[in-house]
């Protein structure tokens, strides 16, 4: 009975305030936000339902993330508000026990907290039925769909989010106390989930500890289901989700358990060790005895009170003081900031490795782990703008939470005063933040071995451009709080100002001008400094610190002083607050703003074109509706290029005079030439050596016409000669632009005209294509298409152009302490005027797809000699490195080596008489090669494979990738052309990888391919002459070149490549396809694995294997016994995801191995291994070995595509 | 310098008229203002502390005007709060300078001996060191009369002050502000008649927002003389008496009740002449039997 009325009192308390009310609704505005900004698109483009178990399962997962930061105070105050009233000597005497008093609480506060995520169907339902949804993403209305998601997710996390808050109040007899609650259970139990997943790899475990259902949202649904099953499949409480809903519902119970024990109904007294020890200090003090009041009179001193600035600047300095005191000192100020910095320190240096190799702490790249844009959402250091807003609300309500409220605010104040000192006390906690993290930072390079700190640059970076975002964050809470003068709320609206800041551009808000805080991203490299980048920045902020100021002239307008905080008497009082200086800040405010403002627009929206990413889109759609049907009007082929490029790097100016030669290789005659020109530069005119009429210019769209007076015959040549300038102008809302700064400069050639329509100016995705009334499209062309002979000469993205052959010369200029680097040899170099020039030719014709360079390179040079019978062939290797940048200087040229050695006897000569490896200034960590050259951005130079507990040496196996492209054949753009390319190349890698490392080294790069990070394997796809997509390019191709090598020979499978690139190298029309491969391969593959030809490539098959049981047994003559019991299965999976099972009766390796010797090793020494003859179904297989043996298994090393990774070897038991 | 209050109103939003044509003259000196508890005493209060603002009405402080020039006011200002909190981790001598300094004096040595002198002066000399967490409820109090004193304020408001007090503290603490009338205006605001008669030179009556009376204590209480009857009667004859004479206040006294009766005349032979006190007074304004209330008709209560 009391129970039930503690918890009816409570929960009808809670449920009348507008705060409780306010949560739902932020609660629906962000779940619909949710729904609206990042499903939307998805459903559109692939192909699910809006309203499908899957949406609305991961919108209430992170929602509910959402809820449990903002929402804490809800069970936080069921807790405590009894002791923070004052009200607890009433209620603690009152004749209830514990268990009715906290359970009663308790519940209400579940209740109240199961209500407010209710919301969450709600904001889904407003945004799938609500006005701006295409109808064909709305599927039936199944209200399983939504009960499931909020029994399963929300209910579960409303239980454990309202046990944690609950108890922290409770036991700390603070409501905030909640928060703080929510925000550790945040990190602790993300901190756990990722200890697990990434340090001890154990997803199982991750998924245990998954106490939001995150890990089941972003793991299991969006990678493992199909789009189908998102439509459809309703999510089931089964399996880790479950299992980590009880755990936590475990967790949750023995808190409160705990709570129960712990509570007492007791005045508030220190109680903890902490304050223990104190507490003598803090003990009530004697009051002292009274005077005689006659002797007690004693005269004031006599003193003069003053008003003046020098005062005021007194008080500020004392207020800031004060507040950074008082933030420094409470258990969320700076122990929790050093807490969270150490945790950084410790988390930092496992998380430095790509690919699972470590990469080196320089500065440059430790500063990215500790820095992020106030927009960035996607960043753990979201928590500093959260605690932004925390502190603001306790600074905001210091004095009042105290009750020193009237006392301080009828002293002698002027408002700004107030204002400032609390925003300069917040900005002192922000610049002892940022140097805890600088100290982070040290000490994570310091903890990893390197010594080179560049403290400058860490000053520049946090001090001098993270620390002023924060700072207009801090101003932004400070006035939020001061304008909605009540605290909760305050938090909350300051909250939705932070999600709008985050989330404005996934809403349609792209301009800088118009989300608070935000610039273009500043960057910093190495190579490159910060480039161009920092003036726009700097730019923006100031605007918005123009902004900033007017804001703060608002807030001390209305800032709430004494009793009054009635709108209509704030605005009044705000009338008489309008003083001179008050309305000279505001003016100077509002012309700051409009000046900044204006020159910024002035910069990107008329200097520049401003484009949103719907306008390129649309810009996309356009080019294809008005110049689509010129895409098959026949063109001449470009054979040569000429170019003079002259770079200003210091005017981040380039411009390039050029000629290209085009044959018609058609069997008509052309009588127009369309020319594409891009939208990044400025095409001058172009001419030709003949005359023509110009009968089109769309400088918009990027395509000129030219009509030819006299058509040029099949056979015949022209020359073609064109001016292009860049020039940045000013600056755009995107920012200063990379390519050509003060300290290096890097563009492609598609800054060059192109010949022809470019289809790949199109867009591609069915969900965008539709949405611009465009004709559906095949994402590639298809197989039968480049069969036939049509005519796909490779215009698609970055890997798969460049399909014709053309001769290139040209002349590069620029500064005289810079290098220049283009295709070609180098012919010649001079200096003129001050500028270094470099002439480059080709010998051999090279793809379409060149890069310039230009930087202050250290060049090392050497020479690799042919060792094949005395050919004489000599290979110039060179590498353009920035001077730092040296340490894996070697383990690149040893691969380089290694390659030509293996390629040269495997798949013929290379064909040209230099290799260029240059460094490619900008973030990122990928290598990629043209003929003749492979750059790798900087990133690729931290690679450290010493440190890998692998024992992989990773960088050296993308060398030889790299290096593999130099063999490959011009393709045609079609399907299965990742074959010809990616999956040849890591294929031939792992030749030199293994001459070189030997086989156990190659099976440790094997066994990281199999990993399903970073790239998860597709079960559901079509055979791999046709597959497109990267795990078929980079790891079943692979795979399965590999597999057949093991099977009929090395030898055989490179003598097919070795034919084809005979046959294609030159590039001739028709170009090579997937299917040229396979019928090299056919050509060398005995009849005997035809099947596994077939298996591998012409069906999308997977093995399942299996060993069930592995025992041994000693025979008398001493040998070992060895009985495997194998299941096997082999099944083809189309892209629907339906199965067939294919019947199994084919040569398959079992194995058996003693105990592991070596860490890192798969398995001891081989003990036997022997193709067996298995069939579909389970089989019982006996071998005798010479020695007791460990393991034993079927397909010990993998040879055949089968997904599960850890059944195919079992530990052999030892039976007597 | 005086303080001149004209016609002052308020209104609160929910309908409460906490003021009414307000107006008051209050000289240098104490001044007590009198009233039951929701008389409007705080609102007053507050207004003249620059806190809150009156719907109508002016108030000067000298030259100044106290609703336009809230930043000049508050320079001369000093405010003790009928209920304040504390920074409970801070020492009485760290918070005591902070003040100091919001109040306007910014210079270190002048602002030691400041928070010295008035720490010594509400005795808080000894403890100045100890966390304000742990003071009891009259240290507490002396400390917020040390934190309005700062600056010599002209103008000192004192709500309710002696509430929280033992009576040894009440007196030493009544001194204080005696002391301090001599050269600033002092409002003190009671419910306790006793604060008011023993130290008050001036004082008014204020009951639902409206002033009954203003007077000089030792002036009321002689106009009362001869007015006021008393009589101890059995408990039962109160109804009786009640009834048949104007009866302003009463108590219990070993059993049975007395009963002061404000007349002019000897009512009855049961009734014997009082000394009059500022309780009469006070009683018999509430009464409305002298004052503003006998000038005028019960005005009609706000629904």
């Amino acid at each position: 009975m009391k129970f039930r009325e503690i918890f009816r009192f409570e929960f009808a308390y809670q449920v009348r305030r507008l705060q409780t009310w306010l949560y739902f609704a932020a609660l629906v505005v962000v779940a619909f936000l949710f729904v609206r900004g990042n499903h939307l698109a998805d459903a559109l483009y692939a192909d699910f339902y809006l309203n499908s178990p899957f949406v609305i399962a991961s919108v209430t997962v992170f929602a509910g993330l959402f809820w449990f930061v903002v929402a804490a105070g809800v069970a936080g105050e069921t807790a405590a508000r009894d002791v923070e009233t004052g009200m607890h000597p009433l209620t603690y005497t009152a004749p209830v026990s514990k268990a009715e008093y906290l359970g009663g609480r308790f519940l209400a506060g579940f209740v109240l907290n199961a209500l407010i995520l209710l919301a969450v169907p709600v904001g889904v339902m407003l945004a799938v039925y609500s006005p701006g949804v295409e109808a064909e993403v709305v599927g039936p209305f199944r209200p399983a769909a939504y009960l499931t998601a909020y029994g399963f997710i929300a209910l579960p996390n409303a239980f454990v989010g309202s046990a944690i808050q609950f108890a922290w109040a409770a036991l700390s007899r603070r409501a905030i106390a909640s928060y703080v609650g929510s925000v550790l259970l945040f990190f602790v139990a993300y901190g756990g989930m990722f200890f697990a997943a990434i340090f001890l790899e154990r997803q199982d475990l991750a998924a245990l500890l998954d106490v939001f259902g995150h890990v089941f949202i972003t793991s299991d649904l969006i990678l493992g289901w199909t789009p189908i099953e998102k439509s459809t499949r309703l999510i089931e409480l089964e399996g880790p989700l479950l299992w980590s809903r009880l755990v936590w519902f475990g967790i949750a119970l023995g808190t409160l358990a705990f709570t129960y024990l712990r509570f007492r109904f007791a005045h508030p007294t220190a109680s903890h060790r902490w304050s223990r020890l104190t507490r003598r200090r803090e003990a009530h003090a004697p009051t002292p005895p009274l005077n005689d009041i006659a002797r007690s009179m004693i005269s004031m001193p006599q003193f003069r009170q003053t008003f003046g600035s020098a005062t005021q600047l007194r008080q500020t300095l004392a207020i800031a003081w004060d507040s950074f005191r008082t933030i420094a000192k409470s258990r969320g100020g700076l122990v929790l900031l050093a807490a969270i910095a150490a945790l950084a320190v410790v988390v930092m240096p496992e998380n430095m490795s790509n690919m699972g190799t470590p990469l080196l702490p320089r500065t440059e790249y430790v500063l990215t782990f500790l820095t992020a844009r106030l927009t960035n959402p996607l960043t753990p250091w979201v928590i500093t703008p959260l605690l932004i807003v925390f502190y603001a609300g306790e600074l905001v309500w210091r004095e009042r939470k105290a009750g020193l409220g009237e006392i301080t605010d009828a002293a002698p104040v002027p408002e700004w005063v107030s204002f400032l000192g609390k925003f300069l006390g917040l900005g002192l906690i922000l610049v002892a933040w940022m140097a805890l993290l600088t100290m982070a930072g040290v000490l994570v390079q310091t903890r990893m071995g390197y010594d080179d700190f560049e403290t400058g640059l860490y000053l520049r970076v946090l001090f001098g451009l993270q620390l002023p975002e924060y700072l207009l964050f801090a101003l932004l809470a400070l006035v939020v709080q001061g304008l909605v003068n009540q605290k909760y709320v305050g938090h909350l609206v300051a909250l939705i100002a932070y999600a709008s800041i985050l989330f404005a551009s996934s809403l349609g808000i792209e301009h800088n001008l118009l989300v608070y805080g935000s610039a273009p991203d500043w960057s910093y490299t190495d190579m490159r400094g910060f480039g161009a980048s920092l003036g726009p920045w700097l730019w923006f902020m100031l605007y918005w610190a123009a902004w900033a100021l007017l804001l703060a002239v608002v807030a001390r307008l209305l800032w709430v002083r004494g009793m009054e905080g009635g709108l209509r008497v704030r605005l009044q009082l705000a009338r008489r607050r309008f003083t001179r200086p008050t309305a000279g800040a505001a003016a100077a405010a509002v012309g700051l703003v409009l000046t900044l403002g204006g020159f910024i627009f002035y910069n990107t929206n008329v200097l520049n074109e401003y484009t949103t990413a719907s306008g390129k889109m649309e810009r996309r759609a356009e080019y294809e509706r008005r110049f689509g049907q010129y895409a098959n009007v026949p063109q001449p082929r470009l054979t040569g290029t000429n170019l003079h490029v002259e770079i200003y790097p210091r005017r981040r100016e380039v411009e390039i005079r050029g000629a290209y030669q085009l044959v018609n290789g058609a069997a008509a005659a052309i009588d127009s030439i369309h020319v594409a020109t891009d939208s990044g530069v400025e095409t001058g005119a172009v001419a030709f050596d003949r005359p023509v009429a110009r009968v089109l210019a769309d400088e918009n769209l990027g395509h000129r016409i030219y009509v030819l007076e006299e058509p040029l015959q099949p056979g015949d040549s022209l020359r073609l000669s064109f001016e292009v300038h860049f020039k940045p102008k000013g600056f755009r809302n995107s920012g200063g632009g990379a390519s050509v700064a003060a300290n290096s400069t890097y563009f492609k050639n598609d800054w060059l005209p192109a010949i022809g329509y470019q289809p790949r100016r199109e867009l591609f995705k069915p969900g965008e294509r539709r949405a611009h009334g465009l004709a559906p499209r095949p994402l590639f062309p298809s197989l039968a298409d480049a069969e036939a002979g049509q005519d796909i000469t490779g215009e698609a993205g970055d890997d798969l152009t460049g399909a014709e052959r053309i001769a290139f010369e040209a002349v590069v200029g620029t500064d005289g302490d810079q290098t220049a680097v283009a295709p070609g040899a180098l012919r010649r170099t001079w200096t003129e005027g001050g500028r270094r020039y470099f002439h480059y030719a080709t010998d051999t014709p090279i793809g379409n797809e060149h890069r310039f360079f230009s930087a202050r390179y250290a060049v090392h040079e050497e020479q690799w000699n042919d060792p094949s019978s005395g050919s004489g062939r000599v290979v110039a290797i060179q590498v353009y490195h920035h001077p730092r940048h040296a340490a894996n200087l070697n383990r690149m040229l040893r691969s380089v080596r290694a390659s030509l050695d293996y390629y040269t006897r495997a798949f013929g000569p290379y064909p040209y008489g230099y290799i260029r490896l240059i460094e490619n200034p900008g973030r990122g960590i990928g290598a990629h090669a043209d003929a003749t050259t492979i750059d790798y951005t900087e990133g690729f130079s931290r690679f450290n494979p010493a440190d890998d507990s692998r024992g992989l040496d990773l960088p050296f196996a993308v060398m030889a990738h790299e290096m593999a492209h130099q063999w490959g054949v011009p393709y045609a753009f079609a399907e299965g052309a990742p074959l010809l390319s990616e999956s040849f190349a890591w294929y031939a890698a792992m030749g030199v990888v293994e001459e070189t490392y030997g086989r156990e080294h190659l099976q440790r790069l094997r066994r990281f391919f199999r990993q399903p990070s970073p790239i998860p394997p597709i079960r559901q796809s079509v055979p791999l002459l046709r597959a497109m997509d990267p795990y078929a390019a980079y790891r079943k191709g692979p795979f399965a070149l590999f597999a057949l090598s093991e099977y009929m020979g090395e030898e055989r499978v490179n003598l097919a490549f070795r034919r084809l690139i005979e046959k294609h190298r030159l590039g001739a029309p028709p170009l090579a396809t997937s299917l040229d491969l396979y019928r090299e391969l056919q050509a060398v593959t005995p009849d005997s694995l035809r099947y596994l030809l077939h298996d591998l490539f012409e069906a999308n098959t997977f093995w399942e294997l299996e060993t069930e049981r592995a025992t041994a047994e000693q025979t008398d003559a001493g040998a070992w016994q060895v009985t495997l019991r194998v299941r096997a299965r082999k099944v083809t999976v189309d892209p629907a995801g339906v199965e067939t099972e294919a019947p199994m009766d084919e040569w398959v390796p079992i194995g058996v191995f003693a105990p592991t010797e070596k860490q890192g090793a798969d398995f001891g020494e081989t003990l036997y291994l022997q193709m067996h003859r298995i069939r579909s179904g389970e089989q019982t297989i006996t071998v005798t070995v010479p020695r007791e043996p460990s393991d034993a298994g079927i397909d010990p090393y993998h040879l055949l595509i089968d997904l599960e990774r850890f059944d195919n070897v079992e530990e052999v038991k030892i039976e007597s | 310098m005086e303080l001149h209050i004209r016609d002052v109103s308020k209104t609160y939003p929910n309908g409460v008229q906490a003021l009414r044509d307000v107006t008051l003259t209050i000289p240098v000196g104490m001044y007590g203002l009198l009233g039951p508890n929701g008389a409007g005493k705080s609102t007053l209060m507050r207004i003249l502390a620059t806190l809150q603002e009156p719907d109508t009405g002016a108030i000067h402080l000298g030259d100044l005007d106290v609703v336009q020039q809230k930043d000049a006011v508050r320079q001369t200002l000093g405010y003790l709060p009928q209920e304040f909190g504390v920074y409970p981790k801070v020492s009485a001598e760290a918070l005591l300078d902070h003040f100091a300094i919001l109040k306007g004096i910014p210079d270190k040595k002048a602002r030691k001996e400041v928070v010295e002198a008035l720490l010594r002066q509400t005795n808080l000399w000894e403890v100045r060191r100890q966390k304000l967490g742990g003071y009891s409820g009259g240290m507490r109090q002396r400390f917020g009369v040390a934190v309005a004193l700062l600056g010599n304020p002209k103008l000192l408001i004192v709500d309710e002050p002696t509430a929280g007090l033992d009576p040894a503290e009440r007196v030493r603490f009544l001194n204080l502000l005696s002391e301090l009338g001599e050269n600033s205006a002092v409002i003190l605001s009671t419910h306790i008649v006793e604060d008011v008669s023993e130290l008050c030179t001036r004082m008014a009556i204020i009951d639902r927002g409206e002033i009954l009376l203003e007077a000089e204590p030792l002036g009321a209480i002689e106009e009362m003389r001869g007015r006021i009857w008393r009589s101890v009667i059995e408990k039962g004859a109160l109804a009786e008496v009640e009834r048949a004479h104007a009866v302003i206040s009463t108590k219990l006294l070993a059993g049975r009740t007395v009963v002061h009766v404000f007349s002019d005349a000897a009512p009855d032979p049961g009734f014997e002449p009082a000394e009059p006190d500022l309780k009469d007074v006070y009683f018999s304004t509430m009464a409305g039997h002298i004052g503003r209330r006998r000038e005028q008709p019960e005005p009609e209560m706000a629904p």
